[in-house]
């Protein structure tokens, strides 16, 4: 059975537990040597998942812009999101990883084995939600669903840490319902939500979300693809190029040899 | 529109928000290389199969030239790696070596496949112009120069002539087999590398589904190039047959280019922003489109100085333009916002 992350991103409160928390777990090294440098972008200052950040909570303001009229906050919101890799069911990491180090384990969760990795970062390029990023030490890293807490029957740290259940780790399908009935509640509320995360989303995702307002304002992406969806046509186009050069190359070293022996031949009808 | 259309600009353009690789020069110099390799290969199956002994002087160039070249490809893959001792990892199962992985679906995975296949056919090749008389190939007097390389190549020689007296013997349709893989892994070899870059989630890269064909059709344009202004350098003159053959060979591979370019950008639409804009939109226009293939184009209608010089100019501007092109391609959707000389 799949075990997976469910994330209801309407009760994350911005705490950063769960970061902390895989953080701490993980053992992961703090970026720029522990030096803290603010971006200026609300209270987010490690801005995305990365090598050393297997876990991100975004801050998304959306402020009425009219900002000096009476009742400032009236239509503004201040969304929060922990993101985190999906673990997708059909992952394009695992797809294209060449060396076999990112496998599936037995929780359904994508893992990379650091052992096997030789850094070709075809992983990064590949996946569409920029979770899988390179280390200083050449190999790649994101998150493993805490693989080895799960192999203890433990939950993931982040989960475990997270004050207002906003990250949920079970069972996929038991998550999918409860997020179901999440989101019937919100709409009942008037609140615009879903999930975004089901099938149509590269088949899937493990780890999933409920949203209220489009993707892209999470930064995540609409309308994802595997990396391989158009490989086949590619390949198909590039024979067709190579067709047409081998046709014209022959075309062009036969044409001229054509041409000098007709002219060869006429200067020898000339010279008789 | 007609369906194949459709389905190279694609009705929908997928959005995934990949990070960059981090591919810089290392990963451009081997598109460029690669596709040099690649094309070589198969211009001279091509003049093997099709044109005369007069052109055999480029088959022996082509042939001598693959497989440092190829070396070179894999020098620069391996460094480019994170971990370059692991690099074996990418043929090998590490964890139960020596069996080999492969993953057809995944460019990278069958790409090293093609490098290995390419890389023993090219050194078949190279064992065969070392079997000609020395002096007379690129690379010869190199050799020739050290006392002790003399002697490994004269020694190396008297058992290769023998061999490939007994090879030639074989029959015809046998040759023109191992021309047709030889063309096949090099057409392969140069087209793979752009399939990569269409094979990842970054929107601007994997929308660009011609990619495998634009860099197939460049490697084989700069390859043609390379060859041309290497004969000219050797002496052959404006009205030499084989020069005119790749001359002509190499119009219809710019043309194609052209074409192939256009249609790519067009289905991109504001999405291909990041190549043909801001400081990368400068080199794109002025020196892809403009010195890498319009200048070479307009020397069948123009003249651009006398005889050779003007073929030798085309030809040093389609290597350029190839360089430049795969510069574009793999720096402007990573950094799209960085100025060139922040790179």
């Amino acid at each position: 059975m799949a075990k997976g992350f469910y994330t209801d991103t309407t009760v994350c409160i911005g705490c950063k537990a769960c970061q902390t928390a895989c953080h701490q777990w993980n053992e992961l090294p703090a970026e720029n040597g522990g030096r803290t440098e603010l971006t200026g972008d609300s209270y987010d200052n490690t801005v995305r998942l990365s090598a050393v950040n297997w876990r991100h909570v975004k801050f998304i303001e959306q402020i009425n812009e009219e900002r000096s009229s009476p009742g400032l906050l009236q239509g503004s919101r201040w969304l929060m999101m922990s993101d985190v890799c999906k673990h997708c069911v059909r992952a394009g990491c695992l797809e294209v990883c060449p060396t076999g180090a990112i496998i599936r384990t037995e929780f359904d969760s994508v893992y990379i084995q650091q052992d096997a990795c030789n850094g070709c970062r075809a992983c990064v390029s590949a996946c569409p939600f920029g979770v899988v990023d390179i280390g200083d030490d050449g190999k790649a890293h994101k998150c493993t669903l805490c693989y080895d807490r799960l192999q203890q029957g433990k939950e993931p740290a982040c989960a475990q840490a997270c004050p207002t259940e906003s990250i949920r780790f079970g069972e996929v399908s038991e998550l999918m319902q409860l997020a179901e009935a999440r989101v019937a509640q919100l709409k009942d509320q008037n609140v615009d939500a879903y999930v975004y995360g089901k099938e149509d989303i590269v088949g899937g995702l493990n780890s999933f979300y409920i949203l209220v307002d489009t993707p892209e304002v999470y930064g995540l992406p609409s309308k994802p693809e595997l990396p391989s969806h158009n490989v086949d046509t590619a390949f198909e186009l590039s024979g067709l190029a190579a067709a047409a050069l081998a046709v014209t190359g022959l075309a062009s070293f036969r044409k001229t040899r054509m041409d000098e022996m007709a002219a060869h031949a006429d200067s020898d009808g000339t010279d008789d | 529109m007609p369906l194949w259309l459709l389905q190279v600009m694609g009705t929908n353009p997928a959005s995934g928000v990949a990070l960059p690789p981090r591919w810089g020069w290392y990963v451009i110099l081997y598109f460029f290389v690669g596709g040099l390799a690649g094309g070589l290969m198969a211009i001279a199956a091509g003049l093997d199969l099709a044109g005369d002994r007069h052109d055999q002087e480029a088959v022996r160039l082509a042939h001598r030239l693959a497989f440092p070249l190829i070396i070179l490809c894999a020098i620069l893959l391996i460094v480019d790696l994170g971990r370059p001792h692991r690099f074996w990892h990418m043929v090998f199962m590490s964890e139960r070596f020596p069996r080999l992985i492969f993953k057809p679906w995944s460019p990278i995975s069958l790409g090293s496949w093609i490098l290995t296949i390419y890389g023993a056919v090219a050194f078949v090749e190279f064992l065969g112009t070392l079997a000609d008389p020395p002096g007379e190939n690129i690379g010869d007097s190199l050799i020739l120069s050290s006392p002790r390389a003399t002697r490994v190549l004269h020694a190396l020689q008297r058992r290769l002539v023998p061999v490939r007296e007994r090879i030639r013997r074989w029959p015809s349709a046998v040759h023109s087999a191992w021309k047709i893989v030889a063309a096949l892994s090099g057409f392969a070899l140069a087209g793979y590398t752009g399939v990569l870059v269409a094979g990842t989630s970054n929107a601007v890269w994997h929308n660009a589904r011609l990619m495998g064909a634009l860099f197939l059709i460049s490697g084989t344009s700069t390859a043609y190039a390379l060859l041309t202004l290497l004969l000219v350098r050797r002496g052959r003159t404006a009205a030499d047959s084989t020069l005119r053959k790749l001359g002509d060979g190499d119009l219809w591979a710019v043309a194609f280019e052209l074409l192939v370019l256009a249609i790519t950008l067009i289905a991109l639409g504001p999405l291909g922003r990041p190549f043909w804009s801001g400081g990368f939109g400068v080199v794109f226009w002025i020196g892809v489109v403009g010195l890498g293939l319009l200048v070479p184009l307009a020397r069948h209608w123009v003249s651009l100085g006398p005889g050779e010089r003007a073929i030798s100019r085309a030809a040093a501007c389609v290597l350029v333009g190839g360089l430049l092109l795969r510069f574009v391609i793999v720096m402007s959707p990573q950094y799209p916002r960085v100025p060139l000389w922040h790179l």
